[in-house]
């Protein structure tokens, strides 16, 4: 335990034109990527190096998680996500999402079970590696929800240097993949019984997605990272291609032309895009009660924009933008909505914190 | 005018091998695109092109010129203390700098192959291809006794190829373009729309137009007349501002450069041309 790593109510950090006030929970966190409520007062979240760690906030201890598996901690590449299963208060279960060599030394997306034993991990198991090598862990996508019929989505990148390869269904680069827990293919998955297709693949023609969530109604929303411009919000059906590379509302980071094309017939248009690029990190679709004007919105927190972008869509399906906790001007790596509905945030880099936005009757 | 020689001929060699890389990274991509069926017809192509040779072609211009200086310094050390030397060396020197520039690219900066049409072999050796082209150019230009107009015509179609991105995006994505001037376009109503677009295209076109035929003629004329036009610009902006009380807009720096550039060309062709007749 860093005891420099834990401390309670010490900033805030309320700029004059703010609505909301911030509480620093934790500091000095090295690259966090995500985190999941075990309580109200205790997180477990990933740090990139390769750390799984329990914090509890009541009395501010800070525990590393033994057996974690080894990560290629490198680029973009990590110990990225960590989800909880369902039934986790039952059978203790969680799922890591992180990016390691494979056989051939390249490096590559893997899904990993585990059971949480106080301060270990226990009952490891890889359930999914992806056939997407590549020579640095770039665009791993990793991004991990579960659907109501208890099966897992997982996002996979498209490498960057394979973008091509995300309008092809023969390899994982820019797919979306569905399995079981065991790492099955579900027999209901869209290309099962396509010839040269990977059966695990749920939709396709995807960048680098880093926002993945499951409402209460069932629906899949996911965001990605677009090149300069044309980061996109997308709602994900079954067998869906969405076109990325062969259109798309971006241009290559060399000032090229990616394509001159932003829609075809068979390639899904965006629910919106954004243009210039906000770089997406996280999402949530907030529905608790502690902040009356954030409900049913959906909350994305950005990198380059350094603020969380409230979303709404119209009843003719226009978006509605508004953004928040800019006062922050922090890139903001993860958000989530604690049980009893607080909205916690993730600032990004080595020196990244987690932050808890007050609702007004604190 | 001997000492200047140099470097613009590495200038001019890099900006040679561009217009031969750019292309690469352009048609790979528009061979891809159709593979997958996507509707590539020739005003696509033209767009893809075009915009890759501005847009991507500055980038790397700035790559392939420090790549050529380094790699031409070490060929003309080469070439001077030993009996190896001639055109075959600066076109060897430039090949090995296109070469080495794309590796560091990857393993220094990007760690990513940042340029699309250099991730297949095939890409790989018409880069290097390119860069033993551009050697070959440079070693033309060094070799041979150049006058003033070679310095005048590089600096107009370096002028021309800055004002080509203006062009090809009013032409192509006038929305894009009017962003980058500060407005939404679609805010204006119809009539402003179709008079902005019409007036901006024809503005930027006519400049474009008159810098190369000042290139090609070396008639002062042409080039007087672009830079009319963009200090006249910068002109009316800055009466705009403080006559009729529009907000402040500092893009009249960029007209007054824009306007003093292809104007000092037509005063050294006048200048010259004054001389030769004396």
């Amino acid at each position: 335990m860093k005891a420099q790593n834990l401390f309670l109510i010490l900033l805030f950090s309320t700029s004059l034109f703010s609505e909301y006030k911030f509480e620093t929970i934790l500091s000095d966190l090295d690259d966090a990527w995500s985190l999941e409520f075990l309580s109200e007062d205790k997180i477990i979240y990933t740090e990139m190096p390769g750390k799984l760690k329990i914090a509890d906030f009541s009395n501010g201890s800070t525990v590393e998680i033994k057996n974690v598996p080894k990560v290629q901690y490198s680029s973009q590449g990590g110990l990225s996500e960590v989800v909880l299963d369902p039934d986790f208060s039952s059978n203790r279960t969680l799922y890591l999402s992180y990016s390691a060599k494979n056989a051939d030394g390249k490096s590559t997306l893997y899904l990993m079970s585990a059971k949480l034993n106080e301060d270990s991990l226990e009952s490891n198991k890889v359930i999914f590696e992806a056939k997407a090598p590549r020579r640095v862990p770039v665009h791993i996508g990793a991004k991990i929800a579960f659907l109501d019929d208890g099966t897992i989505l997982l996002a996979s990148g498209d490498g960057f240097d394979h973008r091509e390869k995300a309008q092809t269904l023969d390899n994982h680069f820019g797919k979306i993949i569905r399995i079981n827990k065991d790492g099955t293919v579900p027999k209901d998955n869209p290309f099962v019984n396509v010839k040269n297709a990977l059966p695990d693949i749920y939709s396709y023609g995807h960048r680098n997605m880093q926002g993945l969530i499951v409402t209460k109604n069932g629906q899949i929303y996911e965001h990605e990272h677009g090149p300069q411009g044309g980061d996109e919000m997308n709602l994900i059906e079954p067998s869906i291609n969405y076109g990325w590379p062969a259109i798309t509302y971006g241009i290559d980071y060399s000032g090229a032309v990616i394509s001159p094309f932003t829609e075809k017939d068979g390639m899904q248009q965006p629910l919106l895009h954004w243009t210039p690029s906000i770089a997406p990190s996280d999402m949530i679709f907030y529905e608790g009660d502690k902040y009356p004007e954030l409900n049913n919105s959906f909350l994305v927190t950005a990198l380059v924009s350094k603020d969380v972008k409230k979303v709404t869509f119209s009843e003719n399906g226009k978006d509605i933008q508004e953004s928040l906790f800019g006062s922050l001007n922090s890139r903001l790596r993860n958000i989530q909505a604690s049980p009893n509905g607080l909205i916690y945030l993730l600032t990004d880099g080595p020196r990244g914190k987690l932050i808890k936005v007050l609702p007004e009757e604190l | 005018m001997k000492i200047a020689k140099y470097p613009f001929a590495v200038l001019s060699a890099a900006l040679f091998t561009v217009m031969l890389i750019t292309p690469i990274s352009s048609l790979s991509n528009l061979i891809w695109l159709a593979s997958v069926d996507m509707p590539v017809g020739l005003f696509s192509s033209l767009e893809v092109i075009l915009f890759d040779f501005q847009r991507l072609g500055i980038v790397l211009l700035g790559v392939v010129s420090i790549g050529f200086t380094v790699a031409f310094v070490v060929a003309g050390l080469i070439s001077r203390y030993s009996s190896l030397g001639g055109k075959y060396l600066y076109a060897v020197a430039g090949s090995a700098a296109i070469g080495v520039s794309l590796i560091l690219m990857v393993e220094l900066l990007f760690q990513t192959q940042l340029l699309g049409g250099n991730r297949t072999l095939i890409g790989t050796i018409l880069h290097w291809g390119a860069g033993f082209f551009g050697g070959y150019f440079f070693y033309k230009l060094i070799s041979e006794e150049k006058n003033y107009t070679f310095i005048v015509r590089f600096l107009g179609v370096f002028y021309a190829y800055f004002i080509l991105g203006l062009v090809l995006n009013w032409v192509f994505t006038p929305v894009s373009a009017a962003a980058e001037f500060g407005f939404t376009l679609y805010e204006l109503n119809s009539a402003a729309q179709n008079a902005l677009l019409r007036d901006f295209t024809s503005f930027f076109v006519a400049t474009f137009l008159f810098s190369i035929l000042g290139v090609i003629t070396l008639n002062p004329v042409w080039f007087f007349s672009a830079g009319i036009i963009y200090i006249g610009a910068g002109i009316f902006n800055l009466v705009a501002i403080y006559a009729h009380g529009t907000d402040f807009n500092q893009i009249f720096v960029g007209e007054f450069v824009l306007g003093s550039w292809p104007i000092a060309l037509g005063l050294v062709i006048n200048h010259q041309q004054k001389k030769l007749k004396e």
